[in-house]
């Protein structure tokens, strides 16, 4: 008889400890894996934000600069304004090689008149604009036109319609944008001119007039010189511009941040408690049932089986029920995280981003190591202790 | 084969109260008519069909625990299975959810009945291929 086909037999032979294994396996698997995936996925979602606003610098106003950066994250408009003259301000600081601004807007909650409701609607200037005219130019050729937008990765225009409805004012939706795994994946970008046009229109054909306030602005979009250093012209703006804070690229999302490093330690510790747990409940779990088979093993000896037969039989046994754990584990996991996704990222406020398919794979097959590995540890030295044991001792006990 | 219908009665006890909590009327949602008066939202329905699929999910996985004979085993694990992916129809397909993407419905039962309706079609499904693998009638 082969060693995989007497493991097999030998496995299907005691259920409960296979079912305690395998969960131990699977919990370890499990873990590691969603740990991971919700760290790397959270990292990597902040760089890409970062990334999408495409500013070196974001001036917001003061009151308001952990708002706006959450809102930023999330994808809601906040009611914080800074007086439009500030861009001019702002302009005039040496190290600065262009300015543009932006202005944050929603649809409204439940409204008929809106295919989304409370959908954060991101308007640009063209004529100053740095990050999504470049975006556009590169993807579709041209600018935006009056009733033209592009959307997040997850706006789309819905069944059977030909546009998407802001404030009743039909807006033809060009194209999306790479997805993020923040809330700017559900944004609308706009110019300008489309955005005022709504809100002439909006006054007949929306339940609530769009108000964008005259000679208001929600943040200032900084590009500097590669010879300046981006902490010092963002020092020099703040000073410059009273009441508003000037954000560096690098410095962003800091809160999301700590709360990331937060996050990371705690995991880290569960991780480590969680495994350990696991990794002595399957030794033990083999301890006993190696002692229970230890006349069944010193029969096999005695009617020839060499030692590392036995060996090799007992470690199979385990990387079997490992394999079998971490798959289910790292399955389990992966589903649970794709469909709560949402969930999390409401609860903490911590976006992340789902891994690229080939990354996942990456991280399947680690996590799937880990737990294979984990499993063989427990059971090498139970294994290794009874296949060394004189098979006569072990018969007669 | 009886870990499956431990399964089956855990995921049929988060199929049938879960969404029971989760759904909007549960927080005090509804919606508005211009009369005045006001109506359920879409996953009050859900929520309220999800026991018609919990009870025999839990029935099958007790059932699945005590049964020795294979012909049971399989047909109790074929039920589970449907139940199952009956379990994922109601919110996506068969009555659905609230539309809007940050509704507690969205957020917490519509993956919750997913998740729980994927975990009962899949292991129904290994429970099928278990009871058919060893006509014998050890498959513990």
């Amino acid at each position: 008889m082969d060693v995989y086909r007497f493991a097999l037999r030998n496995i299907s032979g005691n259920p409960f400890r296979c079912l305690v294994v395998v969960l131990c396996a699977g919990i370890t698997a499990g873990m590691l894996l969603a740990s991971t995936l919700i760290l790397l996925g959270a990292g990597q979602s902040l760089s890409k934000a970062i990334h999408r606003l495409g500013a070196d610098i974001i001036v917001v106003p003061e009151s308001a600069a952990a708002q706006v950066e959450s809102a930023l994250l999330l994808g809601h408009a906040t009611n914080a304004w800074m007086p439009a003259a500030a861009v001019g301000q702002a302009a005039v600081v040496p190290g600065v090689q262009a300015v543009s601004y932006q202005i944050h807007l929603a649809t409204l909650k439940n409204a008929s008149c809106c295919t989304v409701s409370n959908m954060f609607l991101m308007v640009y200037d063209p004529e100053t604009d740095f990050v999504v005219t470049s975006w556009l130019e590169k993807n579709l050729g041209t600018g935006l036109g009056l009733g033209e937008a592009v959307g997040g990765s997850n706006v789309f225009t819905p069944a059977g319609e030909k546009n998407i409805k802001v404030y009743g004012y039909p807006i033809t939706l060009r194209g999306n944008m790479e997805p993020t795994g923040t809330g700017l994946d559900s944004s609308l970008f706009l110019t300008l001119e489309t955005a005022l046009e709504i809100a002439r229109e909006s006054v007949i054909r929306a339940e609530a007039p769009l108000v964008i306030p005259e000679g208001s602005i929600s943040t200032i979009m900084i590009k500097v010189r590669p010879e300046y250093d981006i902490g010092s012209v963002a020092r020099q703006v703040a000073a410059r511009i009273p009441a508003v804070k000037a954000l560096a690229a690098p410095e962003m999302f800091q809160s999301q941040r700590a709360e990331l490093e937060g996050l990371r330690n705690g995991v880290i510790l569960l991780l480590v408690i969680t495994t350990g747990f696991s990794l002595v409940l399957v030794g033990l779990v083999f301890s006993m049932a190696l002692n229970e088979r230890r006349r069944e093993l010193g029969v096999v000896r005695a009617i020839g089986a060499p030692r590392s037969f036995v060996f090799r039989t007992l470690l199979v046994e385990a990387g079997f029920l490992g394999f079998q754990g971490g798959a289910a584990g790292s399955a389990i996991t992966i589903l649970a995280l794709i469909l709560f996704r949402r969930l999390i990222i409401a609860t903490y406020g911590i976006p992340f981003l789902t891994p690229s398919l080939p990354m996942m794979m990456i991280l399947i097959a680690g996590s799937l190591t880990g737990s294979l590995s984990g499993v063989l540890l427990a059971a090498l030295i139970p294994a290794y202790r009874i296949s060394h044991e004189d098979p006569t001792i072990a018969m007669r006990e | 084969m009886k870990w499956i219908g431990i399964l089956f009665a855990l995921m049929a006890l988060v199929i049938g109260l879960v969404p029971q909590f989760t759904n909007c009327s549960a927080q005090g949602r509804a919606i508005q008519l211009p009369d005045g008066r006001s109506m359920p939202m879409k996953c009050h329905w859900t929520a309220n069909a999800t026991p018609v699929i919990a009870a025999p999910l839990l029935v099958a996985g007790i059932l699945l625990f005590f049964s020795r004979g294979q012909e049971a085993r399989r047909g109790l694990s074929l039920l589970g299975s449907i139940l199952g992916f009956a379990a994922i129809l109601l919110p996506t397909w068969l009555i659905g959810v609230c539309a809007n993407d940050e509704m507690v419905c969205r957020l917490a039962m519509e993956p919750t009945l997913i998740f729980s309706g994927t975990v009962s079609a899949a292991a129904g499904l290994f429970g099928l291929f278990l009871a058919r693998k060893n006509p014998a009638g050890n498959v513990d």
